[in-house]
């Protein structure tokens, strides 16, 4: 179960949207730093950017610059966000709270699912293509791209798989009660074009597994790495968010420091592990471990 | 009725997130739907709907009239007052 990246695009508190390599430009993140937002204008209708809320224009332009380089239409659209569209849902439960029998206004309402992102990108591209949203906490992007994965083994040529989450004020104030983490609440998101395998030289998803009960990260590296043949000698960069990996010695690089915290932010690790230097017969592992009891592990060649 | 029609671009403009104009921009007999106008689309007239009862506390009792009503802020600034 592999597949090619062959476009990867990133929009987030990182100087990342258009960069060849976003390693040169990479900063660790102040407290107080925002999303480097490009010109929504020049990729999104006037017509809809007026309704569209954070998460969804950095969605859709990230998405929409993958198929202007993808050019092949996408077969499959799979997104991952683990709690959506937080500003919109905030708007839409606020003017509940706060009309008193009147109407409430359709645009939040509308807007604020789960799989708006994935529909506004349909919509856009014009793709009526197979449409999946997964919210599945910290391992939303790991389940998405399984998902395309699946779908590059079923035959189809062209996958979209990506991640979004934007953070509101609120979250910080329920912070305590629902993680750990030195990192700020962020907003992130990374689209990225798989194809089958024998696309030149440009890096490739091997695997990806996810653990919703995790006990024992270090006996689920050995055993995901054992069932990809890959011996932990070859790892070059560990990318990894949580807890450090302990047992294999390469190189390792905390990619939340980067991101900030959002629960999707392993999308962006990959945008890393594709624009890394890496040397022949190597591998990248991005080990997400944000969420205690949850474990994602992607596989980069 | 002017003050009424200034007001309606105002709050137009907030309802509807029509962040580049300003109350200026719209003409009172401009279409609001369509390529000719504003391009207002079928979620903007839900919007209109919510506009008028939340701030003048008018129903539409029929609902094939909107087209009607929502032609213009002319048609609407009229709708209100004779509905007020």
């Amino acid at each position: 179960m592999s597949a090619v990246i062959t476009s990867i695009v990133s929009i987030g508190h990182q100087d990342s949207f258009g960069k060849e390599n976003i390693w040169e430009t990479l900063q660790p993140l102040g407290t107080q730093s925002e999303v480097v937002a490009p010109d929504y204008k020049t990729y999104i209708s006037p017509a809809s950017l007026r309704r569209f809320s954070p998460v969804l224009r950095m969605a859709l332009t990230a998405a929409q610059v993958c198929q202007n380089e993808t050019v092949l239409p996408f077969d499959a659209i799979s997104v991952g966000t683990s709690l959506g569209c937080l500003k919109d849902t905030e708007r839409f439960l606020q003017t509940f709270i706060t009309a008193t029998g009147d109407t409430l206004s359709p645009t939040a309402f509308i807007q604020s699912t789960h799989n708006t992102i994935a529909g506004a990108i349909s919509m856009a591209l014009g793709n009526h293509s197979y449409n999946m949203t997964h919210t599945q906490n910290s391992l939303s992007f790991e389940t998405a791209l399984i998902d395309g994965l699946l779908c590059i083994q079923e035959g189809k040529k062209s996958v979209l798989v990506g991640a979004a989450d934007e953070a509101i004020e609120f979250l910080e104030l329920l912070k305590p009660q629902v993680i750990q983490s030195a990192f700020p609440f962020t907003s992130g998101a990374t689209f990225l074009s798989l194809q089958p395998e024998g696309n030149g030289t440009k890096k490739a998803v091997m695997d990806c597994s996810v653990h919703f009960n995790n006990t024992n990260t270090e006996e689920a590296i050995a055993t995901f790495l054992k069932n990809n043949q890959v011996d932990s000698d070859t790892i070059e960069l560990v990318l990894f968010a949580g807890e450090i990996p302990r047992t294999i010695g390469a190189k390792q690089v905390n990619y939340e420091q980067y991101t900030g915290l959002y629960y999707s932010s392993a999308a962006f690790a990959c945008h890393l592990a594709t624009d890394y230097a890496l040397s022949k017969e190597k591998y990248i592992l991005i080990v997400n471990h944000q969420v205690n009891g949850k474990l994602g592990l992607t596989l980069i060649r | 009725m002017s003050e009424l029609k200034e007001n309606l671009k105002a709050q137009i403009i907030e309802q509807l997130s029509l962040e580049d104009l300003t109350p200026a921009d719209i003409k009172d007999d401009a279409p609001l739907f369509g390529d000719e106008g504003l391009g207002l689309d079928s979620i903007d007239a839900l919007e209109f709907i919510v506009l008028l009862e939340s701030n003048y506390g008018i129903k539409i009792a029929d609902p094939s009239k909107g087209r009607e009503i929502f032609h213009s802020v002319n048609s609407l600034a009229a709708f209100i007052e004779s509905n007020q």
